[in-house]
Formats: structure tokens, sequence, C-alpha cells
């Protein structure tokens, strides 16, 4: 931090000449002038009209008069000797309204200490009074606003990584690694974000094998966008994952879930849809569990199809378990495609129409999607659908393949 | 494409006009609208879906709050909607069961309850 005061004064009061070269034109500034002072703002007046900077000055004799004039101004330049405040509480107070602008303290040659505290509470600048000509003054409060931008340029910067930091902290949390541990299935997790990076969802995957024919498996989205509803599906998976490993009944987890949904919510229009399959792999069966979700596909003997399982409310609006459908494998070769709807959102072709599960059905089915592998597929898929879109989909994609044999 | 909203009354029924896309941008726009209208002292709410062409999750989302927050106020809240991709929205996340939605505005407007009853 620099203190403007440590350079020797001038010799000649009104310079402007000598080594201090005029500065080339520039923006012009507004500058707020805090001083109780007639003679000290006079004073500061004339040496900014002299310096032909472009430097608009207005004047408040109190920190109440600031109050209304600080919008819109670039630089504060304010008396610390205020009837109203006085030293640092001034300097707190004018910090505090004018969040934009730069600010720079003037000190009297007997408090010039006040100047370095000034500094270091979040002030640019100081300037010790009778110690600055014009050029020198319209320099320092140059040179504050560009220090003000500056940092100013770094906060948003170190906000922006922050807030990078948390989506990919928060996206760890949203898609785990699957906890299996079978050659049986073979699972395939997938996610993409949407056209809108800085926007999180709350799409979430996770699954969890509990015995050796046993694997619980749900994938879900709360609805909106932001760091809140993203942090909702982190709970709500975290939740599911305890929920299902402590070996709660089938059909008490989704009920379960609900109700950490409903009271971890911040408010009462956040809900969820989730799909929950667990399957039975000594049975080949499944239990398939809709709550507002949009139906697995299931792909088996040449065939894609949604599975019939009937749709269940979404959770958070009126509790209600969700009723299960018993889904048997006819064949050991099968693949269950789950999904959230971002991936069915995107548009296909010029008019308003979507993919929706039927579209998502019959590119499933399509021959050229059969050549492609079963690792594979998950992010073909989402390139396909974005070739339809022409374009980014909107909205992020959460994707769980498992597959059994060859998986169709 | 951009959100319109456009509010006019039929007899006690305060209608919302919806046009265009209700997504992740939008939607905090209707969401405004309708609080407006419910804090303004709106008891019997119709929004009308004809002109949407599109309702993603955030929008069912302000859709779903703005039932919750007539519900404690003895407001209704009902819904007209005919196209059937919107239709199929509210079939898959079963809120047709929750709303009352009817295929015309004449529908709505004379239907004698619009029961707020989630």
């Amino acid at each position: 931090m620099t203190g403007s005061s440590v350079v020797p004064a001038p010799a000649y009061p009104h310079g402007g000449l000598g080594r201090h070269a005029k500065l080339p034109p520039r923006e012009r500034l507004r500058v707020l002038l805090i001083e109780d002072d007639d003679a000290d703002a006079f004073l500061v007046g004339e040496l900014l009209a002299e310096t032909g900077d472009g430097i608009d000055l207005l004047v408040a004799n109190s920190l109440n008069a600031a109050r209304s004039q600080v919008s819109g101004v670039d630089c504060v330049l304010l008396d610390l000797g205020l009837p109203d405040a006085q030293g640092l509480d001034g300097l707190r107070q004018v910090l505090g309204m004018s969040s934009g602008a730069a600010v720079c303290v003037l000190t009297g040659r007997s408090d010039e200490h006040l100047g370095i505290g000034a500094v270091a509470e979040g002030a640019q600048d100081y300037l010790v009074k009778g110690q600055v000509d014009g050029v020198l003054l319209a320099r320092a409060l140059r040179y504050a606003v560009e220090r003000k931008r500056a940092d100013e340029n770094t906060r948003r910067l170190r906000e922006v990584e922050l807030r990078q930091a948390e989506s990919a902290r928060l996206e760890r949390g949203l898609l785990p690694q699957p906890l299996i541990d079978t050659d049986l299935v073979q699972v395939h997790p997938f996610y993409r974000p949407g056209r809108h990076e800085a926007l999180i969802g709350g799409d979430f995957y996770d699954v969890v094998q509990t015995s050796p024919d046993r694997i619980d498996l749900i994938v879900g989205d709360v609805c909106g966008h932001g760091v809140d509803e993203a942090a909702l599906g982190v709970e709500l998976r975290v939740a599911w994952r305890a929920l299902v490993l402590a070996g709660v009944p089938d059909e008490q987890v989704l009920p379960a879930l609900e109700q950490v949904l409903m009271s971890e919510r911040s408010a009462r229009e956040i809900f969820a849809t989730v799909a929950a399959v667990r399957l039975d792999l000594a049975g080949n069966r499944a239990t398939v569990r809709l709550a507002g979700h949009p139906p697995p596909l299931l792909l088996a003997g040449g065939r894609v199809v949604p599975v019939p399982a009937p749709h269940g409310l979404l959770l958070g609006v009126r509790p209600r378990p969700p009723v299960a459908h018993e889904l048997r494998f006819d064949t050991e070769d099968w693949s269950l495609l789950m999904y959230t709807d971002g991936l069915i959102e995107g548009r296909i072709g010029d008019g308003d129409e979507r993919l929706d599960v039927s579209g998502l059905s019959r590119l499933v089915a399509d021959p050229d999607t059969r050549r492609v592998g079963l690792p594979e597929l998950p992010g073909w898929l989402v390139e396909r659908a974005e070739e339809y879109n022409g374009g980014p989909l909107a909205d992020d994609v959460a994707m769980l393949l498992v597959s059994r044999g060859e998986g169709r | 494409m951009d959100l319109s909203l456009t509010t006019r009354a039929i007899g006690e029924h305060t209608v919302l006009e919806v046009g265009g896309e209700v997504d992740v941008y939008t939607a905090p726009r209707l969401r405004e609208r309708l609080v407006e209208l419910i804090d303004g002292g709106s008891r019997a709410i119709v929004v009308d879906l004809g002109r949407v062409d599109f309702l993603d999750s955030t929008g069912l989302g302000v859709l779903v709050g703005a039932l919750k927050r007539l519900r404690p106020v003895g407001g209704t809240f009902g819904l007209v909607c005919d196209k059937e991709p919107l239709l199929k929205i509210f079939r898959i996340t079963a809120l047709d069961q929750v709303f009352p939605i009817y295929p015309t505005l004449d529908a709505a407007t004379s239907a004698e309850s619009s029961g707020a009853d989630a």
C-alpha cells in the first residue's frame, strides 16, 4: 500500500509543471469531496480545476449530506475530521455507503497515522492536507480509482473461481463412484452439465450394492438450478445411500427420502423427481418406482421400450409412496437406461417438438445406435440429442446405464 | 423465446395468460407475477398455458408453489392446457392429480371449484 504523502511536497504550491508531467486526457472522473471546512473544500476545488484533468468535483459538507450524492461517483475524497463522524468511524460509514467507489482520505499533518489505518481499513490511499498539489491530487484520485477497479476485478475473479470450485465439489457430491462389486452387471454412469454452466443443476445418481444379488440404483433431479438445489441433491443422494445401506425396507426408502426433502428444502416449491430401481440379480428381475420421473428404457431382445411403471407423484408435493412396478427380464441380455429430463427436453427440428421419451426410445433402437458400445452409449445419446437440438442442451443430463450379459 | 404474461379478470377469476417458454431463465418472472397476484388478494387464479411452448421442472415448481401459497388462504388454482406435450409432462410428474386441468378457459372459469386440495 502506498501513501502519497511519502512523496515530498513539491516546491511550487500550484504545481502541474516541473517533474510532474501533465497526465494524458482520460475519462472524466466524478469525485465526491466530503469536507466540512469550506476553505479546504475551496482549495481542493482550485487544485483540481487548475490541472484541467477532467475531474468533476461534488462537495458534501457532512457525511449525511454525502449519502444522497454518493451514487455514480468514481471516488470519494474524505476528510477524516468531520463533525458527524470522526476518524476511521467516518471512513467505515463511507465504505459502507459507496460499494463501487474508490475512497481516498485526507488527514491533517498531525494525524498521518490515521491515513495508514484508513488504508488498512479499505481506503485506496491517503493524502496529507497541505502536502499535495493539483497534479499529485488528480493522480492520486485516478490511481485510487484504478486500484479499486483492479481489486474489484480480482475479487470477481476470485468469486468465479470459488463458484467453480463449489460447483466441482457439489458435482462430486452429486455424482459418486458406484458402490458395487460384481461382474454380473456393468454400470455406466454419465453426467453432462447444461448450457448454463454457471447454474449447476440438482441432477444426481447413485448405485449401491447391498448383497451379491441386490443392487439399488437411483437417478433424480431437484427442480431448479443453483447452489441450494445442488446441495439438496447431494443431501438426497447421501440420504438415499444411507437408507439403502441401513437395510430400510424397499417400499419405505422413497417415503423417507421425501421426508428428508421436505425437512431440508429452503422453499416449499422445491421438489424432486426420482426413478429408483432395485435389481434382484438371482431372480433376474427388478422393482421400478417412479416419482414424477420419466421411465427408464428397457433394452432387450432387439427392442427398446419405456418401463411401463405407473407415474408416481414427484417428491415434496403431497407425500404418497410411489407404486412399485415389478419387471421380469425375459433374457439374460438386457440394459436399463435411467436418465434425467435434460436428455429428453431438447428440441427436434425447427418447431417446438421435443425429443421426449418416445423419441429417445426410437433413438436408442436405431440401427446406428446399436453399433455403439455400451460404455460409450450414454455419451453418444447426448451428442445425438444435441445434434437434434441444434446446440448444447439447456439442462444438465445425468444417466445410469446398467447392463447384464450382452446388454441388449 | 421469451415469456409473456398477461393478467385479466373473468368474473371472480384472475386469469394469467402465459406464453412462450417457462424454463430456468423465465420461471422467476412467472413466480413473481403469481406471488404479486396472491399477495394482491387474488384467490381464484387460473393460469392459461394455451400459448406455452415449453415447460420445464423449474416452471412446474413455480406452479406447485402458487398452489401451496393459495391453499392456506382458501384460494383455488386451476390450469388451462390442451397441448399434448404439456399434458404429458403433467402425467409423468403425476401433477395432473394435483392441479385441476381444464381444456378451455371457459371450462376453467365456469368450474365451481378449482379445488386447491394438494
